[in-house]
This record gives C-alpha cells, sequence and structure tokens, in this order.
C-alpha cells in the first residue's frame, strides 16, 4: 500500500479540516435564528456571505482531498496490476490459484473495490479522531447535559462497529470465492457450448450455472445485509442521541429544565448550535462504519491477492522475448531427462538437419519431450543441450528465436488472422501459407487475412486449424521445427502436402521434430525415436 | 437511454412488486428525513420563543417529541427495508437476466457459437449485468424518489412556510440537479464508454497472455502480450482519471448546489420573519429542512458518473435479449432410418453450394463412412444432419419427419454428433460422462470407459474420480479423444455422427475401439467423417464426396 501513502496522509488531514468548518456555518445559523428569537438587529447579508463563505471552502478542501485519495487509488491499483500481469508472464504453466477467468476476476474488477477503502477509509478515520471530539469540547462549553449524551451514546458506536466488522470480512470472502467459481465455471461453458448442445445438456447446465448464480445472490445479500443492519444500528444510535439532544434542549429553552447548562440556562441561539451539530457528531462514526465494510471487501481480496502472489510455479525460461538468433548449427540432445510426473525420458541425439519423429503411446510423454527441446518447460532433472550450449534462462530466448512451435491444440489470440500468423514479424504471409496447404482456405474466407476466429480456431475445421498453426511455425524460416502431431485431423492427401512442406524446411536445412501416431509420416523421417519405454 | 429504460422496464416486470414497495420506502426514508429535521428545528425555535414569551407551561411538548423520535426510528426502519428489497429483487432479476443470456448463447446459430470467444461472452455475462444493477438502483429509484419527495417539500413548505421559500427551494435543487447531471454525463457518457472498452481489452488480452502462455512463449511474444495488456491499463489510467476528475466537480457542484440552496432559504427566512411575514419557527422549519432535502440530489453524483458505463452495457445486453434466436420448436417426432435426400449444401457466407444433390440412407445397424480431401463437406454435412447447419436444398429426414421441424430436445435423444473438437470441462471423469446421461450408474460409465479403452488408463488413476483439469488438461489428446466419445456414446441414440472419432489414437487402439462401438450399440445408424484407414475398414459402406 506504499504507492500513495503520502498522498492519503495529506488528503486525511484536508478531510479533517473541511469537517471542521461546519461548526463555523453551524454558528452563524444559530446566530441568525436565534436573533430572529430575540429580535436582535441581525445582518441578513453578512451572515448569507459567511455561510456560503464557509460552505464553499468545505467543498473546496473535500475537493482537494478527494483528488489525492483518487491519484492514491489509482496508483495502488495500477501497481497491483501490473504486478499480477507480470508475474503471469513468468510462469511456465498455469498455478493451483485457478484458470485465466479467476485470475482476470482478481486483476481486473476485484482490485477495483481496493478504490472505494483507499478513497473512504482513512480519511473516515482521521475524522474519527478529531471531529467527535472537538465537536464534545464545544458541546461541553455550552452545556454539560449535551455533552454526556454525545459521550455515552458515541463510544457505542465502534464497539458494535467491531463486532460488524468481522461478519463483513467473512461474509465478503465467501462473496468473492464465489465470484471467481462462477467466472471460471462461464468461461468454461461458453468453450464447450457446441458439446452441451449436442448432448442435450443445456437444461442440466443451465439449471447448474441458475444454481451458482442463485448461490452468488445469497452471498451477496449477505454481505448487503450486513453491511445494511449495521448502518441501520448506527443511524439508530445517532437518531436517538440527535432526538435526545433535541428534546432536552426544548425543554431547557421552554424553561423546564433547569439543568445541564452553565450559568444562566440555555440560550436560543446556542440550542440551535447545538442541534445544529448533533448530526456532525455522529456522522465521521458513521462513514467510518460505511468504510469499514470496503475494508472488508479490501482485505478480502488483498487475502486473496496473498494467495495468488504465493503460488509457485515452474517458471519460464527467458523472458519469452523476441531476441537475435542463437549461433551454432541446431543439434539437440536430451541427457537425463524427468519429467514433472517422475517418468523418465529417453536420452535423445538429435543432429541439426536431422528429421526425427518421436512415436509412442498416449501420454508416454512425446509432447513433454517437444516442449524440454522448445525451452517451453524443463527437465525436473538432466539437461537439455541445444547448438552445444546447455537450455537456460540465458539462453532459452535466443534458442527459441530459431524454433517453429507447432502444439498439439490450437489456439488463436483475440485478434486478426494475419496478427496471429505474424506474431510480430514481418514479411508475407502467403508462401508459408502455401506450403503448409492452407492458402486457398484463407482466400476462401470473407475477410481473409483481417478474420478473427474463435479461441480454438472455430470457423474453421480442426485439419485447417492445425495448417494455420504449420504455417505459423514455418513463416518466418526457422531452422528447428517442433511439431506435435502435425497430420492430426488430415486426410491422406493433406496429410502427404503438410507433410511435403515440412520437408521441404529439411531441404532448406533446418532440423525437423515431429511427435506424431502416424505412421506414414513417421516414414518419411530420416529416423523414429520410441518414447516411453524407460520408466 | 432507450436501452437503459428497457432494461429498467425488464428489471421492473421481473420484480414489479418489490421494486414498487422499495420505491415507496425509499420516498418515505427521504420525506421522513425532511420532516425530522424540519420538525426538530421548528420545535427547539418555538420552544425557544414560547420559553422567551414565558408561555412554557403552556407549550405542547409531547406531540412534537413524540414525531421527533417516531420520525427517527421510523427513517431508520424504512432505509433498512428499502434497501434490502431494492438490492434483493435487483440482484435477482439480473440473476434471471444472465441465465436468460446464458441460453440464448446455447441456442446461438452453431457458427456464432464456434466463434464465441470466452472472455468477450464473460465480460458480457459477468462485468455488463453487473454495471446494469446502478440501473434501478442508483439511476431510476433515486432519481423517482427525489424527485417525488421535492414535489411533496413544494406542497408542505408552501402550506407551512410560504411559496417563496417552497418555490425556491423545488427550483433551486430540481433546476440545479438536472443541469449538473446533464453537464457532469455529457463530460463523463464518453469517457465510461472508451474506459469499458479499455477494461475489456485489459482483460481479453490478459487471458490470452494466461490462456497461451506456450505459444507466446515460443514465439518470443510474451513480452510483447504484456506490452499489449498494460498497454490496455493504461489507457484505462489515464480515462479513470479524467472520469474521476469528472466527477469530483459533481460531487462539489452537488456540494455547493446544497449549500446555495439552503443559504437562500436561510436569508428567505430570515427576511420574511424580520417583516412579519412568517413566525420565527417556520424560517428555522424551511432551513432545516432543505438541509435534509439536500440527501435527494446526493445520489446523483453516482449516477451521472456511471451513466455512460451503464448505457453501454444495456445497450449491449439488450441487443442480445432482443436477437436471440428462437431454439427448434417444432412439432414432428423423428422415427426411423436417417435419410438424406437430394441435399445441397453452403458454407457459410458463401454462394458455392459444397454439396449438391447428394442423396444417402444409413439404416439401423449400418456404418457408413463419408471419405474425401479435408474441406471436402463431410463435417458439414454431419452438421447439417445434426440441424446445426441450414440446408439449401432437399431434406434430411429421420423417417418421416424432416431434422429442422424437430423438437430440440427430443433431436437431442435422437441424434447425437461428436464434433471434430470436443470441449472439455475441469471436473471428474464422472462428471464429464454424466453430462451426457445424468442418470447412469457407475457400472454403466464403466462400461462405456471399457467400450473405449480408457477403463484400465483410468483404473490405474483414481478412478471415475479422476481429476480433469480446466479444458480437458491432464489428459493426453487420444485419451481427451476417447472420453469424449465414450460422452456421446452413453446418449444411446438411434443416430450417430461421429466426426474423425479415432483422431490421436494408434491404428490398433483406433480398430478395437470402433469394434466396441459397434458392440456396444448395434442397432445405431453411424455415419462416421473419416479420413483414417482404421475408419474407412470398419465401415459396411464408404462413400466418397468430391
Amino acid at each position: 500500500m506504499t504507492p500513495g501513502a503520502q498522498l492519503q496522509r495529506r488528503a486525511s488531514i484536508l478531510s479533517v479540516l473541511a469537517a471542521l468548518l461546519w461548526p463555523l456555518q453551524a454558528a452563524v445559523v444559530a446566530y441568525a435564528l436565534g436573533g430572529l428569537l430575540t429580535e436582535d438587529e441581525i445582518p441578513v447579508l453578512g451572515v448569507v456571505s459567511a455561510y456560503v463563505g464557509f460552505g464553499a471552502l468545505r467543498a473546496w478542501l473535500s475537493m482537494v482531498s478527494e483528488a489525492q485519495l483518487q491519484a492514491a487509488a489509482e496508483a495502488v491499483i495500477h501497481s497491483a496490476r501490473a504486478h499480477i500481469v507480470s508475474v503471469e508472464a513468468t510462469r511456465a504453466e498455469d498455478s493451483r490459484f485457478g484458470g485465466a477467468g479467476g485470475i482476470t476476476a482478481l486483476a481486473s474488477e476485484k482490485l477495483d473495490l481496493l478504490a472505494p477503502f483507499i478513497t473512504r477509509y482513512s480519511p473516515a478515520r482521521a475524522r474519527v479522531m478529531v471531529v467527535p471530539l472537538a465537536i464534545l469540547a464545544l458541546a461541553v462549553w455550552q452545556s454539560w447535559a449535551v455533552a454526556l449524551v454525545l459521550a455515552i451514546s458515541g463510544p457505542l458506536i465502534p464497539v458494535f462497529m467491531a463486532l460488524v466488522g468481522m461478519a463483513a470480512k467473512e461474509a465478503s470472502q465467501r462473496q468473492l470465492v464465489e465470484i471467481g467459481t462462477l467466472n471460471d465455471l462461464l468461461v468454461e461453458r461458453f468453450s464447450a457450448l457446441v458439446d452441451i448442445r449436442l448432448l442435450g445438456a443445456k437444461e442440466a447446465v443451465l439449471e447448474g450455472f441458475s444454481a451458482h448464480a442463485g448461490e452468488l445472490r445469497h452471498r451477496t445479500m449477505a454481505v448487503l445485509r450486513v453491511a445494511f443492519l449495521s448502518s441501520t444500528v448506527l443511524e439508530l444510535f445517532a437518531a436517538i442521541g440527535v432526538a435526545m439532544v433535541a428534546v432536552y434542549v426544548g425543554f431547557s429553552l421552554l424553561g423546564a429544565l433547569e439543568f445541564g447548562a452553565w450559568g444562566g440556562g440555555l440560550t436560543p441561539q446556542a440550542g440551535i448550535f447545538l442541534l445544529l451539530l448533533a448530526p456532525e457528531f455522529y456522522q465521521p462514526l458513521r462513514d467510518l462504519s460505511a468504510a469499514w465494510h470496503d475494508k472488508a471487501a479490501a482485505d478480502a481480496v488483498l487475502e486473496e491477492f496473498g494467495v495468488w502472489d504465493a503460488q509457485e510455479t515452474a517458471l519460464l525460461m527467458g523472458r519469452g522475448a523476441a531476441s537475435a538468433r542463437m549461433p551454432g548449427a541446431a543439434a539437440i540432445s536430451l541427457r537425463g531427462c524427468q519429467l514433472p510426473n517422475g517418468d523418465m525420458l529417453t536420452d535423445i541425439d538429435i543432429a541439426a538437419g536431422e528429421s526425427v519423429a518421436l512415436m509412442g503411446q498416449s501420454g508416454a510423454g512425446k509432447t513433454s519431450a517437444l516442449r524440454l527441446m522448445a525451452g517451453l518447460a524443463a527437465p525436473v532433472a538432466g539437461l537439455v543441450q541445444v547448438a552445444g550450449q546447455t537450455l537456460s534462462k540465458d539462453t532459452a530466448d535466443a534458442w527459441r528465436a530459431r524454433v517453429g512451435w507447432m502444439p498439439q491444440a490450437p489456439h488463436f489470440l483475440n485478434a486478426s488472422l494475419r496478427q496471429n500468423l505474424q506474431l510480430g514479424r514481418k514479411g508475407d504471409l502467403w508462401p508459408a501459407l502455401k506450403q503448409a496447404a492452407v492458402d486457398d482456405v484463407v482466400a476462401r474466407l470473407p475477410q481473409g487475412l483481417n478474420t478473427r476466429l474463435g479461441e480454438a480456431g472455430g470457423g474453421l475445421s480442426g485439419g485447417e486449424a492445425r495448417r494455420l498453426t504449420l504455417a505459423r511455425a514455418i513463416y518466418g524460416a526457422p531452422d528447428v521445427i517442433l511439431a506435435d502431431e502435425p497430420t492430426a485431423d488430415l486426410d491422406t492427401i493433406t496429410a502427404a502436402a503438410v507433410t511435403d512442406g515440412l520437408l521441404a524446411q529439411v531441404t532448406r536445412g533446418a532440423t525437423l521434430i515431429v511427435a506424431t501416431h502416424d505412421p506414414e509420416l513417421a516414414a518419411r523421417m530420416d529416423r523414429v525415436v520410441h518414447i516411453g519405454a524407460a520408466r | 437511454m432507450k436501452a437503459l429504460w428497457q432494461i429498467f422496464s425488464l428489471i421492473l416486470r421481473e420484480q414489479r412488486v418489490s421494486l414498487i414497495r422499495g420505491a415507496l420506502l425509499s420516498f418515505l426514508v427521504l420525506a421522513m428525513g425532511a420532516a425530522l429535521l424540519g420538525l426538530s428545528g421548528w420545535f427547539i425555535t418555538a420552544a425557544s420563543a414560547a420559553g422567551l414569551a414565558g408561555l412554557g407551561a403552556v407549550f405542547d411538548v409531547f406531540r412534537p417529541s413524540a414525531m421527533v423520535r417516531f420520525l427517527a426510528l421510523g427513517r431508520a426502519a424504512a432505509r433498512y427495508g428499502e434497501r434490502v428489497l431494492t438490492h434483493d429483487a435487483t440482484l435477482r432479476a439480473l440473476q434471471s437476466l444472465r441465465l436468460n443470456l446464458l441460453s440464448g448463447l446455447m441456442a446461438a446459430p452453431y457458427r456464432r457459437a464456434v466463434r464465441l470467444r470466452g472472455a468477450r461472452a464473460l465480460n458480457r455475462l459477468t462485468s455488463d449485468v453487473d454495471a446494469l444493477d446502478g440501473v434501478s438502483l442508483r439511476l431510476f429509484l433515486p432519481v423517482l424518489a427525489g424527485l417525488a419527495t421535492q414535489l411533496a417539500a413544494l406542497a408542505v413548505l408552501w402550506w407551512l412556510v410560504g411559496l417563496p421559500i417552497a418555490v425556491w427551494i423545488f427550483i433551486g435543487f430540481t433546476g440545479g440537479a438536472t443541469v449538473i447531471f446533464w453537464q457532469t454525463t455529457r463530460k463523463t457518457a464518453h469517457l465510461s464508454r472508451r474506459a469499458e472498452a479499455a477494461v475489456q481489452a485489459f482483460r481479453a488480452r490478459l487471458i490470452d497472455l494466461i490462456r497461451a502462455r506456450r505459444n507466446l512463449a515460443a514465439y518470443g511474444r510474451v513480452t510483447a502480450q504484456v506490452e499489449l495488456t498494460m498497454t490496455a491499463e493504461g489507457r484505462r489510467l489515464d480515462l479513470r482519471r479524467q472520469q474521476d476528475k469528472a466527477e469530483r466537480f459533481a460531487g462539489a457542484a452537488i456540494q455547493l448546489l446544497g449549500m446555495g440552496v439552503s443559504a437562500g432559504a436561510l436569508w428567505l427566512g430570515v427576511s420574511m420573519a424580520q417583516d412579519g411575514a412568517i413566525a420565527p419557527p417556520f424560517a428555522a422549519l424551511g432551513f432545516f429542512a432543505t438541509l435534509a432535502l439536500a440527501e435527494t440530489i446526493a445520489p446523483l453524483r453516482r449516477a451521472a458518473s456511471d451513466l455512460g458505463r451503464m448505457a453501454e452495457a444495456a445497450r449491449r445486453v439488450s441487443r442480445d435479449i432482443a436477437t436471440r434466436s428462437p431454439i427448434h420448436g417444432g412439432a414432428a417426432v423423428p422415427d426411423g432410418a436417417l435419410s438424406i435426400q437430394s441435399v445441397t449444401l453452403h458454407r457459410d457466407l458463401s454462394s458455392v453450394p459444397i454439396i449438391e444433390d447428394m442423396t444417402l440412407t444409413v439404416a439401423s445397424g449400418e456404418t457408413v463412412a463419408l471419405t474425401g480431401p479435408s474441406g471436402v463437406g463431410k463435417s458439414t454435412l454431419l452438421l447439417a444432419v445434426a440441424a446445426l447447419h441450414p440446408v439449401s436444398k432437399g431434406q434430411i429426414l429421420l423417417g418421416a419427419a424432416s431434422v429442422s421441424d424437430c423438437n430440440e430436445a427430443v433431436l437431442r435423444d435422437e441424434v447425437t454428433l461428436l464434433p471434430q473438437r470436443s470441449a472439455l470441462m475441469s471436473g471428474s471423469v464422472a462428471d464429464a460422462l454424466r453430462l451426457a446421461a445424468p442418470e447412469s450408474d457407475d457400472s454403466a460409465l464403466w462400461q462405456v470407459l471399457e467400450v473405449v479403452q480408457l477403463a484400465s488408463t483410468m483404473r490405474a488413476r483414481q478412478g471415475l474420480e479422476t481429476a480433469i483439469g480446466v479444458r480437458g488438461d491432464g489428459l493426453s489428446g487420444g485419451e481427451a479423444r476417447r472420453l469424449a466419445l465414450a460422452r456421446a456414446l452413453l446418449r444411446n441414440s438411434a443416430v450417430l455422427l461421429l466426426d474423425e472419432p479415432t483422431e490421436g489414437l494408434d491404428s490398433a487402439t483406433a480398430m478395437t475401439v470402433l469394434r466396441n462401438v459397434r458392440d456396444y450399440l448395434p442397432n445405431s445408424a453411424i455415419l462416421i467423417a473419416a479420413h483414417r484407414k482404421a475408419e474407412i475398414e470398419f465401415a459396411d459402406r464408404v462413400v466418397p464426396l468430391i
């Protein structure tokens, strides 16, 4: 919370000063209305301009104070957000915290909950420390009985508030958890819309969602009820206090009560002055209690932020930035590599310019081996050597700059097809599209390269999406191509075309490694490596 | 504004009684507040006047002081009731709005459903709908209650204090508030629209950064994606600052307006009392009531600053509700074999047909493989049979009923399509399977896992309770494919459409799985979009598409 600490302190002082202007305004009003009764001569213009002058000063002070608080809040939220983005960028895999939906909810709407806390809580706390005491002092000066009423009813409020605050925090936490769950649930449902419909599960899924949404509403109402109840109780305390002051003042002015004031009883001016002050005695306490809920919500967010921050995952080797290519022949060797699930990989040596098929049963570790070679994962034990160097955080970016990567499941970013294929690189896309035998498909798209595809390539067939990721892999002439099931989803003719495209890269001098089940593809490689025997 | 009104009337229709009660209570809260402060001011001044005149003994103190207590307690109670009532009603209305939207998305045309981006749809259902709670809670209800209170105050103050003060207060508050509201929304409407767009961009880009982290890393785009994400955040920050500023000015203007009106009321009251037109206690009443009436314009600040965001969200959401396509509601009952009669199909948005005048019948118990190069229309034909793709010419019949005339629920029972790509959701293996057949017991689930050759794999893990991560994480490509196939088999349909069912399986497994499928569903008509030898060899009949 350091980015805005100083701003918050200054803003608190200003907001206290603004609140202390009210007694001056009240005194002016009391002087005027009281004067009417005692039939004194009242300079109307002077009274009104004093009232307006103090009021304008008060509005200005509050505005300046608010400006600083908002700046502080934005600074805190912005830096927390930047932290989330930069940490997520260094992770090599999802953490246990949750999926993209949960983290995005934390980074966007949940962090926003810090703003009301920062803009309201610290100035309210400062006002609570000063304003009630100041008003109490003014009350004592006019009437010890009124001061007694305030002094007795005032301290009850913070006690009650602390009790409510605890309940509020727990309720907010449960609500936050539910929001995150609901978001993750929805993101998944969206990617499975078609499946859900085909399986006739629409009603069941809607029911499930409705149950979750209902649960969220309950949790939200629980938070709100605590908030409303506590503010109602505070309002009651305040109302009773003000009513007691009003009744006491009324009776004293009537002459029915002979005690409570100093000297010769209460003047009308003093009575009106006290009545105007009484609500302001409670106001800071009520502000603080309202902010208490903001604090509870903020505490819950900060706690969740802490949980996210404490997650430890494998880190991405290197920064994942564009980089100059690593020099040296593109040979790869895996030595004694152990996968995170405990399996040992067979040692693999691949010479530069070679084409190799990794084969083995589903789940044997073909994909993991490709990830190791691409520097997208690090082995638990063992070494990955590329171009004569050990793959590490210092060498990974330079190595990946040489690699064309074709994953098993296509994923398209929320951008045009052109941006998805180029990924920041420059040049003509069509040769790569042609080599991947996908140029016709792109030409047929109504918006061509400007099309925005669904996340998994929705709008195209599986084979077409797969060939687009191949085009992306061979675009920019990388000298190592790592392809995970490149011919999956393809018919024989297209599969042959894709294989030709891949082998053309070998002819060009690139090293090619494919993980595949397809014996025809494997047969066209120089060599087959079987994975999964050693354990 | 039209969209906002539309959303409000939707919320109102959903929760009419609660909202009307809530509106009445919020009027009561404001009116009682004004009455409380006005009465207290009058009471003290009048009591003091009576005391000064020596009439303290005959002054009725009990009724006014009882009124003060009643108003104080009543107001607190009314406030609590109003808040709980309106919030609960609004949240309920929004929950059903969300459900409505989700159900609309589920019935969306196939073409739209597959291109739907999770992030954007999520925004619609969460942050857009969240923004709409302000439509009733922070816009219409406070404005209506405030206006009603002002009108009531105009009448009462006219009667008790006099026309000039009553009119001054009414015109001052309503006129001033209108000007402030109008000026602020003029400034903030486009700001909040753009800020919202920046927030959505931030979310979409962060989701991509997390979801596609391996792809981005492989292409050295992680840092660039971070930059893009933070650019969106920077834009939001900049716009937020401008919004904050406009909001602060609005807040200060509202504070000054309240003060200006009360200062005027003080002036008028004191002058009129000095002229003897009214008694001093009524001058006090006018001034104190004005202080309380400032509460009627306080909510305007939030309303004005949120208006742009609410209007945008309302526009998007009401458009989605309006364009919701009705799900097949036909009454035809499918019975009997699948027959495709002289069917012509077009690709989306294309005028060139991909399948022309095709006729094909698949008998019960028969397996037919469709073959041909990628993009020839195999998948499109399967989609058309599942009534997810429009048929341009000809018809697709199940017995005597055309699939496009069938009731959606009945059709889904009869026809199951395993699409080329299936999405698995996080949960257990049992959850994934029970999505298709909620009533199945464990032995039925094991049986179908046996069919797709996953039983031993799952037994080696945690059986039916084996956890599946987000989007099928933790399963290999082949395992995910077979689980999706198992799910489709559990539907037990008369017509089974399989789009490249053995993708990612080695040839031996593929052949075993296909044989098991036939044994499991001996009487189903099975139509396969085939591209692998195993699938073609397994079929009773092969139909090449050219």
